[in-house]
């Protein structure tokens, strides 16, 4: 018996997808899809139907062991520390590695676990790191200086509110932006955040039904405490000598010392107030326009009669117009054009690790409003969500498992009404193979699935047995049509249905500056790829069983 | 006598049931809008306010906390998560209309331990946004909506088997949301977005009627209402089924998923009454009265 086109179609998809969807070698994704296309060979010479739908069972049970198995785990080495120990032992970006100590680490709290307990005192350890290819052993008291990353299972990607992260959305207060002035912002915060530190995010113009534009900013994996304050204080810099402005952030500053002996934490005392205080110092240059600013004002600046080493005036230096600190004026940079000045700062805390930490924030963010100057515009966080990564993973199985133990059900009462095991099953296979190919476009898309994308991928599990029930009852009804008529029939409610569904999600792309849109285009994606590929599919295979 | 024979006699009768519920409901929304000034109670995403989930290290006193928050946010909601198997608890769910700089340090003298981005989760949604979110979510809604009947009446190109179905999905809607708001159910957007999908859900099986009454020709009208009562049944039912189950499994842990699987469970259940008692007496009134007059 031959197999029609729209099952060959639906095959088809369905390998793509989950090549699509499996994060392989493509190497290992070529050997997949030999193999796919060899059972489809072996499937076109298998007479009875029962052995067909075996086959298309193997198939998608050999997939899932692929998944599982083909995969490969354990954590990339995304960094090493250029002549540490790990590097000196070998170790290099790119290898994965499998077993510390002859423990599997599969996951980052695996790994830190492991370490852990083994650098809990100050003595020297032997870590035995094995990769993929190699042993390397290390003798050393600290934790290797690598930067791990866990190996994505799949290409899926998931949006923040699965995998954990952090999403604000911002607007300019007091007036509405154009287009033009939020691509600017965009420049601007995204060069910001870069100087920061942050480099696993996106920042995007967004807009909503009502014409608003917003910035919307997203940031994967853990959230810096300060982001607000990054992105949503002006971070407007200026130092100021007897109220006149000497230089500003931005495009008075050439150059900003970030590390080496001017800059960094120059002591720490305990404040007056309880806890403890640090004080932090790094280097600028001044572009020559400021230094030329600087010599005509202090020019004019006479010695102080209490510090005879220091000018009578002090140098105070504001971030969004509050005075941050006071500096004495070497008495010798009087009327000088100097190019080079030394900025200070302080942090506090209850104990000195603490105000360590609040120091070298302090500093970090000083330096990179220095850099990246004022933002044109005062801003208001509209929207600002922070969700801890924790959940993710059991969030993920949990959603799985909800899935398939709804589709039992769908398949239980199927089951009931029809009395055929084999009708049931096509139906959970064609809605199984739905829910693959809309995740496969979601991976070749890079579409990112968040909670409201899950939502839409239930909504269009749902309406599929629903149009899968209108075509199993079309083809058998007692009608004296022939089966084709009869199928297509079906196809008439299928694609009213569909037409409806369509436009009803539009609207819905832009509502609310699009936080919702992953509902609006998995079900698009979805009852598409349901009308024209599985469904099709779906009618075809049941004609097979019916007659 | 049969089901058959006793709906036959009676499905005009039939339409009055849901006509009845109809304007109870249509009367509560009404004077619940009265009462608060809107169709539903608004959770703080739609209202602007800071939603804050713990994963708490030890378990936290319920009430313990309730009162701790009443004096320092006395418009603070506290609910908590438990797991469906174990029963213990997953998360505590607090939401207030303060600021997450305000609420966090309050949970944080309670608690006596820093809230980071790994312990918790901090929604925050400012009033403004909400409120226009809010206001869009709705249009897009009643786009929705709209857009849904005019294809429906490009599919059948008639007025009274058209309407028949638009009525029923507004009826679907608007009883849903009489029940919502009698349940004191507090909605987010994703609660919003359930109702779209109801629309969508709601047609399916009003179309699959419609079009065998009125564009398939073999058999008498009766056979065909049968048998797409049948089909329509399955429908729901799996859907309902599917929905339910969902719903017991993700309760445990994601409140967005929880409020689109219950808003869908009783928006499926209204659904059988509205296809079965008032789409379908509607179409067979109809099409009796035109064979009627045909053969005049």
């Amino acid at each position: 018996m031959k197999l029609g086109w729209k099952i060959w179609l639906l095959a088809i998809f369905l390998i793509s997808s989950l090549i699509l969807i499996i994060n392989l070698p493509t190497s290992t994704s070529m050997m997949v899809l030999g193999l796919f296309i060899g059972i489809l060979f072996v499937l076109i010479n298998v007479k009875s139907n029962f052995g067909k739908i075996l086959i298309i069972f193997i198939l998608l049970a050999s997939m899932i062991f692929l998944i599982y198995t083909q995969t490969e785990s354990g954590l990339i080495i995304k960094s090493v520390e250029l002549n540490s120990t790990a590097y000196n032992s070998g170790l290099r970006q790119g290898q994965i590695i499998t077993s510390i100590n002859s423990n599997e680490v599969e996951t980052l709290s695996d790994y830190t676990e492991i370490i852990n307990s083994e650098f809990i005192d100050e003595e020297n350890k032997k870590i035995i790191i094995q990769t993929k290819d190699e042993e390397y052993i290390l003798f050393t008291n600290t934790p290797p200086k690598i930067v791990l990353q866990e190996i994505p299972k799949t290409d899926i990607k998931l949006g923040l509110d699965l995998q954990g992260g952090s999403r604000a959305l911002i607007k300019a207060q007091n007036q509405s932006l154009n287009y033009d002035e939020i691509q600017d912002l965009i420049s601007i915060t995204e060069n910001r955040l870069n100087v920061y530190g942050l480099s696993d995010m996106k920042v995007r113009q967004v807009s909503d039904l009502s014409g608003n534009n917003y910035m919307l900013l997203e940031i994967a994996g853990a959230t810096p405490s300060e982001l607000e304050e990054l992105i949503s204080k002006q971070g407007k810099f200026e130092a100021r000598i007897a109220n006149q402005t000497v230089f500003i952030g931005g495009e008075d500053i050439a150059h900003v010392e970030r590390s080496g002996q001017y800059s960094g934490i120059e002591g720490c005392f305990p404040s007056e107030t309880g806890g403890e205080v640090c004080r932090f110092r790094f280097a600028i240059s001044l572009t020559e326009k400021a230094a030329k600013k600087h010599a005509e004002i202090t020019e004019n600046l006479s010695i102080s009669t209490e510090n005879p080493e220091y000018l009578s005036e002090k140098l105070d230096l504001y971030v969004d117009d509050a005075l941050m600190d006071s500096l004495f004026i070497s008495k010798d940079l009087k009327g000088r054009e100097t190019t080079q000045i030394s900025i200070q700062g302080s942090g506090s805390g209850k104990d000195r690790q603490e105000a360590i930490e609040d120091t070298q924030q302090n500093m970090k963010r000083l330096q990179t409003i220095l850099i990246t100057g004022s933002l044109p515009y005062k801003l208001e966080i509209v929207k600002l969500d922070t969700i801890s990564p924790l959940l993710g993973r059991k969030f993920i199985r949990s959603i799985i498992i909800a899935g398939l133990a709804a589709l039992a059900a769908v398949a239980l009462i199927v089951l009931l009404r029809y009395r055929k095991i084999k009708l049931p099953l096509a139906l959970l296979l064609t809605s199984f193979s739905e829910v693959l190919i809309v995740l496969g476009i979601a991976s070749l898309i890079k579409w990112n699935l968040d909670l409201p994308s899950i939502a839409g991928i239930i909504a269009v599990i749902g309406t599929g047995v629903d149009q899968q029930i209108v075509v199993l009852d079309e083809s058998r009804s007692g009608v004296s049509l022939s089966l084709k008529q009869r199928l297509k029939r079906a196809g008439f409610i299928i694609l009213g249905s569909y037409a409806t569904t369509m436009f009803a999600m539009m609207p819905l792309i832009t509502a609310g500056a699009g936080l919702l849109k992953g509902f609006a285009i998995t079900t698009m994606i979805g009852i598409s790829v349901g009308v024209f590929i599985t469904r099709p599919a779906f009618a075809e295979i049941v004609k097979k069983i019916v007659e | 006598m049969s089901f058959k024979q006793i709906y036959n006699k009676n499905y005009k009768f039939l339409l009055l049931v849901p006509l009845i519920l109809l304007l109870i409901s249509l009367f509560f929304i009404y004077s619940f809008y009265q009462q608060n000034q809107d169709f539903i109670k608004k959770d703080v995403s739609l209202t602007g306010g800071t939603t804050i989930t713990i994963y708490p290290e030890s378990q936290i006193d319920l009430a313990d906390l309730k009162t701790y928050l009443g004096q320092e946010s006395p418009d603070a909601s506290v609910r908590e998560i438990t797991g469906l198997r174990t029963g213990n608890q997953e998360a505590i769910i607090i939401e207030s209309p303060l600021s997450p700089e305000e609420l966090k340090p309050i949970l944080e003298d309670y608690l006596e331990y820093e809230l980071d981005s790994e312990n918790s989760s901090t929604e925050f949604t400012g009033a403004i946004l909400s409120e226009e979110f809010y206001n869009q979510l709705i249009r897009a809604i009643i786009f929705a909506f709209i857009f849904m009947a005019i294809i429906v009446f490009i599919i059948f190109r008639t007025f009274v088997p058209s309407l028949a179905v638009i009525l029923s999905a507004f009826a679907d809607i608007v009883m849903t949301l009489a029940l919502v708001d009698f349940l004191e159910l507090k909605l987010s957007s994703a609660g919003i977005v359930a109702f779209l999908m109801l629309i969508g859900y709601s047609v399916d099986t009003d179309i699959m009627l419609t079009s065998k009454l009125l564009k398939q020709r073999e058999y008498d009208l009766d056979t065909r209402l049968f048998s797409s009562f049948k089909t329509g049944i399955t429908m729901t039912l799996t859907s309902i089924a599917a929905v339910v189950v969902a719903l017991l499994l993700t309760a445990s842990f994601s409140e967005t998923l929880k409020q689109i699987f219950l808003i869908l469970t009783i928006g499926l259940c209204f659904d059988l009454l509205n296809t079965w008692f008032t789409n379908a007496s509607i179409l067979k009134w109809y099409i009796e009265r035109k064979n009627k007059e045909r053969e005049e």
